[in-house]
């Protein structure tokens, strides 16, 4: 096999995801066809939100989930996660992360951000959370690698639910990345 | 949940199924096909203490989908877990060990699953 590829929950499990958020029944395709094109092992990452704020949570920006209470149950998720990242480092097996842009747990590169978003949950109509970052989860996961001593895998994320998401360009993206 | 696609179906499969060899069967491809979603089980080449704390993940996630009512069905075998789901109050979900993918796809339609 290429490596080991440690995917977002909900990659492999959209009932995860916050209501109105699931693209798929269950499984999101492009990425499983990728890593099987390119040989990558899947190990599925817990999702941090699903445990902590339920299936019934409100869609939420980072600010909202940015608590100690969260934090530390991200830690803990990334304490298990790191231990079989570390797993597969002892054996030099590649590494890579995938995660789930505009997310506030599981951003690589975009999360979401609203820094006055509060109270009885309404979205105004064309306000966009959409803001450069990680999400906490990600976060947490690099800070418990790094006082392990153990690098940050390569990571990427999936980009279906922004806005100008594109498949064919995600599906290149992703090849791209699974073959460097 | 206009607009949401999810299934209400969460399976608990085992890494094996799901990064099966060459040969094995691709439990993936049939639970995509039937709907469902997937909550990876520890694989069993990592340490005890590594699975453990993974097990402890995938019972919380599997409580919450439980307590929402949503179908749950266990794909494989994986020591420890039908205890650790009784710990966290889940009923054992209906398990197979599929050896083809019409059984597999029997089970997870017909309402065994």
């Amino acid at each position: 096999m290429a490596g080991v590829a440690f995917v977002a929950h909900c990659l492999l499990n959209q009932n995860a995801r916050v209501d109105g958020g699931a693209r798929t029944a269950g499984i999101y395709s492009p990425l499983v066809e990728e890593l099987r094109a390119h040989g990558w092992r899947i190990e599925q990452m817990p999702c941090p939100e699903l445990a902590f704020t339920g299936l019934q949570r409100f869609w939420a920006v980072k600010e909202q989930l940015d608590t100690t209470a969260f934090r530390r149950h991200c830690r803990r998720i990334a304490q298990a996660v790191a231990s079989a990242i570390e797993a597969h480092v002892e054996r030099e097996d590649d590494v890579v992360l995938i995660g789930l842009e505009g997310s506030p747990s599981m951003g690589v590169c975009v999360t979401s951000s609203d820094e006055q978003l509060g109270g009885r949950p309404t979205w105004p109509e064309g306000s966009s959370e959409l803001a450069p970052g990680r999400g906490i989860y990600i976060e947490e996961l690099a800070a418990e690698l790094a006082e392990r001593g153990l690098p940050m895998p390569r990571a990427i994320g999936v980009s279906h639910q922004l806005p100008d998401h594109d498949p064919a360009a995600e599906r290149a993206a992703l090849a791209e990345f699974l073959e460097a | 949940m206009e607009g949401d696609e999810r299934g209400f179906r969460v399976a608990l499969v085992t890494a094996e199924f799901l990064n099966p060899p060459p040969d094995g069967l691709d439990a993936l491809a049939v639970l995509e096909e039937e709907d469902w979603g997937v909550i990876q089980l520890p694989a069993s080449d990592y340490p005890e203490d590594v699975a453990g704390q993974l097990l402890d993940q995938v019972a919380e996630q599997a409580e919450e989908f439980a307590r929402h009512g949503y179908r749950l069905a266990i794909v494989g075998r994986h020591d420890g877990l039908a205890d650790i789901l009784v710990r966290h109050g889940v009923k054992t979900p209906p398990q197979l060990d599929p050896e083809t993918a019409a059984e597999l796809r029997a089970f997870l339609s017909t309402g065994n699953g």
